[in-house]
């Protein structure tokens, strides 16, 4: 799918520059997790991480996240070193910057559909504001949640999943992570969550990384990143 | 940032946690709050109850149960005072005023007390409510909460011992004990003072001597003791006394019966206190109530902060038992902060979430905890006042309020605990939590 045009600002690129995740074992051993010798992500393209468990996938979304820090090289986006940042710089910048769906949606809830899609503005403001509230009543619209004052705790999980791309979604991230978005659902759950994925990633202009098994929901993708044995083949 | 729709989230998850945690907080602020807010309530009214009672004479003994009998009429034994001091007090200038009071007898439960009408009024103070005050022999005025009406005849029994009966109630032991032949007419009542003397059935000294065959202490005694009370108990609310029933201080007999105490209202502090000093030696013994009630105080005030410290003790191991409770709820909500972090929460938002949550549980015990700290003293106050008569006013004051909220500060303090473990939990594990 060839990427549509480009909101404002959205124009900043993702490198990752000879990364590489090592862990000890219990003897103190040195071993890898990861190791990706570049990566480059031009803005509004979508990635799919493929390869078996344990490969590193979840590790490198996280890394991109600035969840872990990395052993050795460095993640960029644009000109800021999201690696070398300090932690609550890093808070602030995915704060601004990302948007990220959880294989099991962790959603609250305890909160309706309309509170937990605008959970994220809490972190920065004390008021959601009546652009917000519209916001997060639209996204509920575009992904065919019918009842935004539904307690997440009734939904189904085809629309937890949904809440969890629409909460994503609500601050507009140009960079949108998700990690095995499709895993705990149905095949035709999961088909139609992963085209609402990519579609409201590509409407918005975020570029998305999107670790899977799925390969229905991989197809989907502009480019492929298998880690499948070392060393990692990138595929467009 | 705003905190509290997480904060309410996280409280609406703890619908049954968080109200145990607010009972448990609550319990331990109560039981310490009702223990100050009580013993103040009783030190108050103990106090107001004595306050007429400037000076106590009696016979050599316990100051103590002196003022048990004669102040707060709990049934004992006491050893007489010889009349005559009777006599001299009447003649002494440094005293006011003074009432003979004679215990021992009872009638359905109330204890029938002797003593001089211008004692019944408290010295001027107070007014019947009803009625008037006895006037004559054979009279009798009662207490706010004594179950007779006006007009009805009193039948006095000796008090035993052991036997207090239930107010209001005949019973066996007072049948088998009647004085009988003698009564007393209810001429009035008094209003309500707030003491045991609500309970108390008044009657002339001179009644109680007679009573008991030891003539009424002035010099008509031989006429008057040939009438029997049921006689002279005849007399009628509102009508005047005979001119030969005269009642009251002098007492002019040629022989002045003893009495168990003697209430002295002296005209000056100074007076008070060479009177004081006078009745202290000679075969007897005379004390301001302040003085036994001080050393009371001081003994009520040791068992208090005994109480006091077992209860703040309680309060802390029930604050930690809260804090350890929160941290293992926080614990269980790794995943849920770590997504929190994930989506760009900074970690003082969580810390924020997780430390209002907590404070907010241990403020809201505290505020219940007074409410029931002063529900508690209200309920005990009542059965003080069923037991004794003594009326008790509890309050929460400052005392209470500054406890409680050193507790709640100390529970917010404590809060932070799980708040940092929070705070400070990896993102990561976090979200590979199960």
């Amino acid at each position: 799918m060839p990427p549509s045009p480009l909101p404002e600002g959205r124009t900043e690129t993702l490198v990752l520059d000879r990364l590489a995740l090592d862990r000890r074992d219990g003897d103190g051993r040195s071993f890898s997790i990861l190791a990706l010798p570049a990566l480059t992500l031009e803005p509004g393209t979508s990635l799919g991480v493929s390869g078996p468990s344990g490969s590193g996938k979840s590790s490198l979304l996280h890394l991109v996240a600035g969840l872990l820090t990395p052993s050795a090289g460095r993640v960029s986006w644009g000109k800021t070193v999201v690696s070398a940042l300090g932690e609550s710089e890093r808070d602030r910048w995915r704060r601004r910057t990302l948007g990220f769906v959880f294989q099991d949606f962790h959603l609250v809830p305890e909160l309706d559909v309309a509170a937990n899609i605008a959970l994220p503005a809490s972190f920065s403001s004390w008021r959601l504001d009546a652009a917000g509230k519209r916001r997060a009543l639209e996204l509920a619209e575009q992904m065919g949640l019918a009842d935004p004052r539904r307690r997440a705790a009734l939904l189904s999980r085809g629309e937890q999943q949904r809440v969890a791309i629409a909460r994503a979604l609500f601050g507009e991230p140009a960079l949108l992570l998700a990690d095995e978005p499709t895993a705990s659902l149905d095949v035709a759950r999961g088909e139609a969550i992963g085209a609402l994925l990519v579609e409201a990633a590509a409407r918005c202009g975020a570029s998305l990384i999107c670790a899977s098994h799925d390969a229905a929901l991989l197809a989907r993708m502009d480019r492929r990143l298998d880690l499948t044995p070392a060393p990692a083949k990138l595929a467009s | 940032m705003n905190p509290f729709p997480m904060l309410l989230a996280d409280l609406r998850a703890l619908r049954w946690t968080a109200p145990a945690i607010v009972l448990l907080v609550a319990i331990a602020i109560a039981s310490g709050i009702a223990i100050g807010a009580q013993e103040r309530a009783l030190r108050q009214g103990s106090a107001r109850a004595a306050d007429d009672f400037d000076l106590i004479v009696g016979a050599p003994g316990s100051q103590t149960q002196l003022v048990m009998s004669a102040v707060y009429l709990q049934p004992e034994a006491l050893p007489l005072l010889d009349g005559r001091i009777l006599q001299a007090l009447a003649q002494d200038e440094r005293v006011a005023a003074f009432a003979p009071l004679g215990f021992g007898d009872v009638s359905r439960g109330y204890p029938v007390i002797g003593t001089t009408a211008a004692f019944a009024g408290r010295w001027g103070r107070i007014a019947a409510s009803e009625g008037r005050l006895f006037a004559a022999e054979g009279e009798a005025v009662i207490g706010a909460d004594v179950n007779y009406r006006l007009g009805d005849t009193i039948a006095p029994s000796h008090g035993t011992a052991g036997n207090q009966g239930r107010h209001g109630e005949d019973s066996e032991e007072e049948h088998a004990h009647r004085h009988e032949g003698h009564g007393y007419t209810v001429v009035g009542r008094l209003p309500k003072l707030g003491s045991p003397w609500d309970r108390a059935v008044l009657v002339p000294i001179e009644s109680v001597w007679e009573i008991h065959g030891l003539g009424n202490g002035h010099a008509s005694e031989t006429a008057a003791s040939d009438a029997p009370f049921w006689q002279a108990g005849t007399n009628k609310p509102g009508a005047p006394p005979k001119p030969q029933d005269r009642i009251g201080p002098p007492f002019d007999g040629k022989r002045v019966p003893g009495v168990p105490a003697i209430v002295i209202k002296p005209k000056s502090v100074a007076g008070a206190y060479t009177l004081r000093a006078q009745y202290r030696q000679g075969g007897t013994m005379a004390f301001f109530p302040a003085e036994v009630l001080v050393s009371l105080y001081g003994a009520l005030g040791d068992i208090r902060s005994i109480l006091v410290v077992a209860s703040a003790a309680n309060t802390v191991l029930i604050l930690l038992s809260v804090v350890l409770l929160l941290i293992a709820v926080n614990g269980l909500r790794r995943r849920r902060y770590a997504t929190l972090r994930a989506l760009g929460a900074p970690r003082s938002y969580v810390l924020l979430v997780t430390w209002l949550g907590a404070a907010l549980l241990i403020a809201a015990g505290c505020v219940l905890g007074l409410a029931l700290g002063l529900a508690a003293t209200h309920a005990v106050s009542g059965l003080v006042a069923a037991r004794t008569g003594l009326a008790l006013a509890p309050s929460v004051g400052i005392g209470e309020l500054s406890q409680a909220a050193l507790l709640c500060l100390v529970g917010s303090v404590l809060a932070a605990l799980p708040a940092l473990a929070s705070y400070r939990a990896p993102v990561l594990s976090g979200l590979r939590a199960d």
